[in-house]
């Protein structure tokens, strides 16, 4: 693709590089809270795309703004922080890992092509299962479709940007370097081995002792970053930042599918963030949670599958939205019962958190609540049954045009109602004894998740064209899907016959041979499909036919009424569906969608379709209700930033942190040199991430600003503001699940004679009587900073860290008396139980104390008194961390 | 929005709550009584710092929403699994 192709506008002047304490940054940063007056009370309209990061506002940025590069250099990949490149670059990581997932399947398959063939070792098999599992279902699948998701949303709902794109970047460095970490555990002895669910006490350093375990379990914990700071970043972005007039019923179903995938991931990784903690807790520190006899492995299951279950859907629901934005586009017809079926959408987003003891029905939970969640999974079924419903009849009542995304798409539906129907059978509780742990399983998931990929393949073609400006070629576009759709059913189906084939090993009966051997034969004609796309999509690039505005004619999404690609800032003007379909909003007139491109309507995917007709080209702007951003008062006010290379930097710093906290156990290093080595390189590796965590907290950066067309439910919060709470939304289930961890582990040990560890709560007195006060310290700096008292503010922030430092200490005394009476963290549950909740949670002391040493620094210079956001939101965390102390105090010391 | 003096009044009263639980203990109530005052009154406080010192008593309902959302979640998660086990 040649820059001539593309026809995003290139930065010019105003954003290369202002040189040094910029002048011109400075005064717009300044400018913007000038003209609109006060903050707190219009959040809405003020907000400077100021990322979760409270020194940037206060006017004394030091860092220039970075210069952004053309789209032919390598240097622009590393720094753009614009939706569109992180896209393409979320989409073409995720094949890559598509690749890697995909060889390591077909290295299964050649092993599986007799029984206990030797092609691998034993121990290799099972590596390459549990890495095949997690690459495939965490480093290609979801973030494939938040590559779309990253591209196609903001054009979607009318967004230059998301609201943090600075921070959207940091999501994709951490992805991309959360799997090379898992990369790197293959030579570190061995990666893990004990399947994708990673079954406790399997997972534990008894049973898979190597470096490379606990690598791929440290991998996770990175990815798992990676997606809170997405998720964050897209809710702020869907809530607060939709176009005037696009509200949640109008808003295009791939959107909406997003949003619930977003939200379900805010909620279910943190509860995956608390079993990999406390897994990695297990594995380098030696706290015995899931080694506990009688508790530890059950522990795993209800956190894992609390996740597992919502994860189903977090992976299949973009690939729904695919399909029923193509099903739209190419029966050139609404969704039948579009209401509904956002509805039923959203039904099974709430339910999915309520069905995860599906996965335990062979485990030792008792019978009722066995009973329950049958009752639970069959109830999440319905909703399903209406989908898959509403795609049939919209087929049935359009008229189909059968190009590649539709094949895939129609290829998904009819395997993933294969899919749900055999998954029907695991969800009987009787039927389940049978089926638990053979091919059925394998079956049957790979028909769901593989049909959501299929949707998802179907998605790249579909909006190939818009990403690329080229056509991609239809014949081998339907030679691909040929390909795909009999390698895999020839792959997965016979799965099914050979069903009583024990899932994860290499032994088989003799008598499934033939099953196994087609199988086989189907998994490399299903590789071998992916070269055809390969070979068409990057053909395409430089020499497909030019794709226009809209090549799809019915496609009905605003991202099919800009250019193909979109500019750089995505619209000529403000998007507007005020007047019923989607207009530009410009100072001089109202631009119609495709006007003079001979591009279809853009409208609202949310019905209106027919309104487009007889527009009013010469619309002045100001008779429209004054919706006139009134950005001409402002020459500066469109200056928004798009490069920043600490996103990467903090992902590399991030990298070599973890890899060198692979190498601890039990709390100590491995003997001699290789202990050195580690411990080196995560001393090394934690002054880089300082580093680089103060260099982007330092850098001046704007994201988009306000005003927003649509923010309900959350108008007048701004977007830092909301970023905050949905963050510390999710921290709220991270320490619930430790807490539930702990109560579902004192209850399995009998909760009255649970020994308390601290035998003298005064020191939990203590520390909850500094916290209180550190809290109300906060306030007061908060108040004295309204009123721009420097003196007043400096003495709040000091009071808190000397508050703050004084909790630790305390705590570090408290601790130290007990590891001298022997309660070590692997003396007993009961211990790690207590060290490892309390010590999250003075982790979590210690990170707000940095940000007020931080804040002192820059206080001490005259910050925050014109603006003291940076304090609130500061304080929001810091009242959070207060509270859970509020819960820790009694449940450890008192109760 | 509010002043230093209501601020104060909250934290004096959050430190004689806290103070109390101690001595909840201490009071010889039946056990699982005294769990529940002291959980009754830790989430009174949690309260208090929520609506006051986050003021999410002056935000829109929707951001308590978001955090009780999460809270919920928690709660299914501990109840279910503790349930599951007895
Ligand atoms: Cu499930």
């Amino acid at each position: 693709m040649n820059d001539e192709t593309r026809h995003r506008t290139e930065p010019d002047g105003g954003h290369t590089t202002d040189g040094g304490h910029a002048s011109a940054g400075e005064r717009t940063t300044d400018g913007e809270h000038e003209t609109d007056g006060g903050r707190a009370t219009d959040g809405g309209h003020a907000t400077a795309g100021d990322e979760l990061d409270p020194s940037r506002i206060d006017g004394h940025a030091d860092a220039a703004e970075e210069a952004f590069p053309p789209l032919g250099s390598i240097k622009r990949w590393f720094v753009t922080t614009n939706h569109k490149d992180i896209g393409i670059l979320y989409t073409l990581t995720a094949l890559f890992f598509l690749v890697f997932g995909g060889v390591l399947a077909l290295l299964m398959r050649v092993q599986l092509w007799t029984p206990g063939g030797n092609f691998l070792s034993p121990l290799s098999y099972n590596q390459a299962v549990t890495a095949h599992g997690l690459l495939m279902v965490f480093w290609f699948l979801s973030p494939f479709a938040f590559g779309f998701a990253n591209y196609v949303v903001p054009l979607q709902i009318g967004a230059k940007d998301l609201a943090f794109p600075r921070l959207n970047a940091l999501s994709y460095w951490l992805y991309l370097f959360s799997g090379v970490l898992f990369g790197v555990s293959f030579f570190q002895g061995q990666s893990l081995a004990g399947g994708w669910t990673m079954y406790a006490p399997l997972n534990l350093p008894t049973y898979m002792p190597n470096v490379g375990a606990t690598t791929a379990i440290l991998a996770l914990v990175l990815f798992v970053a990676s997606v809170t700071v997405s998720s964050v970043n897209f809710l702020t972005t869907m809530h607060r930042m939709r176009a005037e007039g696009l509200t949640y019923w109008r808003l295009p179903l791939f959107t909406w599918t997003i949003l619930l995938t977003v939200w379900m991931m805010l909620f279910a990784f943190a509860a995956l963030l608390a079993a990999l903690l406390i897994l990695t807790s297990d594995r380098l520190l030696g706290t015995t949670y899931f080694a506990a006899e009688g508790s530890g492995s059950l522990l795993w299951a209800h956190l894992f599958w609390f996740f597992g279950h919502p994860e189903v859907y977090i992976v299949f629901f973009p690939a729904l939205g695919v399909m029923a934005e193509t099903f739209q586009t190419f029966t050139g017809r609404r969704l039948v019962g579009r209401k509904w079926f956002i509805l039923a959408m959203i039904l099974v987003a709430v339910q999915s958190f309520a069905v995860w003891m599906h996965h335990m029905f062979l485990t030792g939970i008792n019978l009722q609540v066995k009973t329950l969640f049958m009752a639970t999974t069959i109830g999440i079924s319905l909703p399903f049954d209406l989908m898959v419903f509403a795609l049939i009849y919209t087929m049935i009542k359009g008229r189909i045009r059968f190009t590649t995304p539709f094949l895939f798409s129609f290829g998904a539906l009819v395997l993933f109602i294969i899919g749900g129907i055999t998954g029907v059978f695991l969800g009987a509780i009787v039927l389940d004894y049978e089926f638990r742990g053979t091919y059925w399983v394998v079956a049957h998931f790979h028909y769901v998740m593989v049909g959501g990929v299929t949707a998802l393949i179907g998605g790249l073609y579909y909006w190939f064209p818009k990403m690329t400006g080229r056509m991609y070629d239809e014949w081998l576009g339907k030679v691909h899907f040929g390909l795909f759709f009999v390698g895999f059913n020839l792959l997965y189906f016979p799965m099914f016959l050979a069903w009583e084939t024990p899932r994860r090993v290499i032994e088989y009966d003799p008598a499934f041979v033939t099953w196994h051997q087609l199988a086989t034969v189907g998994a490399f004609v299903l590789g071998a499909s992916f070269l055809v796309m390969f070979w068409n999509l990057s053909r395409s690039l430089f020499v497909g036919e030019e794709a226009g505005d809209n090549p799809w004619e019915f496609a009905t999404t605003a991202e099919w009424a800009v250019p193909s690609p979109p500019p750089l800032e995505n619209f000529p003007g403000t998007p507007s569906y005020g007047s019923g379909s989607l207009r530009f909003l410009t100072t001089e007139r109202a631009l119609t969608p495709g006007e003079g491109s001979g591009g279809a309507p853009g409208v609202a995917d949310g019905g209106t379709t027919a309104a487009v007709g007889g527009i009013d080209h010469d619309l002045d702007s100001r008779g429209l209700g004054g919706h006139d951003p009134d950005r001409s008062h402002d020459p500066n006010h469109g200056h928004e930033s798009h490069a920043s290379v600490w996103p990467f930097v903090v992902g590399l710093a991030s990298f070599v942190v973890f890899l060198g906290l692979s190498g601890f156990r039990d709390g100590g290093l491995p003997p001699g040199m290789e202990g050195g080595i580690y411990a080196g390189i995560a001393v090394v590796g934690t002054a880089f991430l300082a580093f680089a965590l103060v260099g982007m907290a330092r850098q001046r950066f704007r994201g988009p600003a306000g005003p927003f067309g649509e923010s309900w439910p959350f108008d007048g919060v701004e977007n830092t503001k909301l970023g905050v709470w949905i963050f510390l939304a999710s921290d709220v289930v991270l320490f619930g699940a430790f807490i539930g961890a702990y109560v579902f582990t004192r209850v399995a040990h009998g909760w009255v004679d649970w020994h308390v560890v601290p035998h003298d709560p005064t020191p939990g007195l203590v520390n909850t009587y500094l916290l209180l006060t550190s809290s109300f310290s906060v306030v007061l700096a908060l108040v004295a900073a309204e009123k721009g008292s420097r003196y007043g503010l400096l003495a709040g922030l000091t009071a808190t860290l000397v508050l703050g430092v004084g909790f630790l200490a305390n705590k570090a005394i408290e601790w130290n008396e007990l590891f001298h009476e022997g309660l070590t963290l692997s003396s007993s549950v009961e211990t790690s139980t207590f060290y490892l909740t309390t010590g999250l949670h003075g982790a979590h002391v210690l990170v707000g104390l940095l940000i007020v040493l931080y804040m002192m620094g820059r206080a001490a210079r005259g910050a925050y008194l014109d603006d003291e956001r940076p304090v609130e939101y500061f304080g929001l965390y810091w009242h959070f961390v207060d509270i859970v102390w509020l819960f820790l105090f009694p449940l450890f010391y008192i109760i | 929005m509010t002043s230093t003096k209501l601020y104060t009044a909250i934290y004096v009263v959050l430190f004689a709550m806290a103070t109390a639980q101690v001595l909840i203990e201490f009071a010889g109530l039946a056990y699982w009584v005294g769990v529940a005052a002291i959980l009754a009154l830790s989430s009174l406080k949690a309260v208090m710092v929520a609506g006051y010192y986050q003021h999410l008593r002056f935000e829109p309902p929707a951001i308590s929403a978001v955090v009780l959302v999460g809270l919920l979640a928690a709660l299914v998660l501990t109840f279910a699994a503790a349930y599951s086990i007895l």
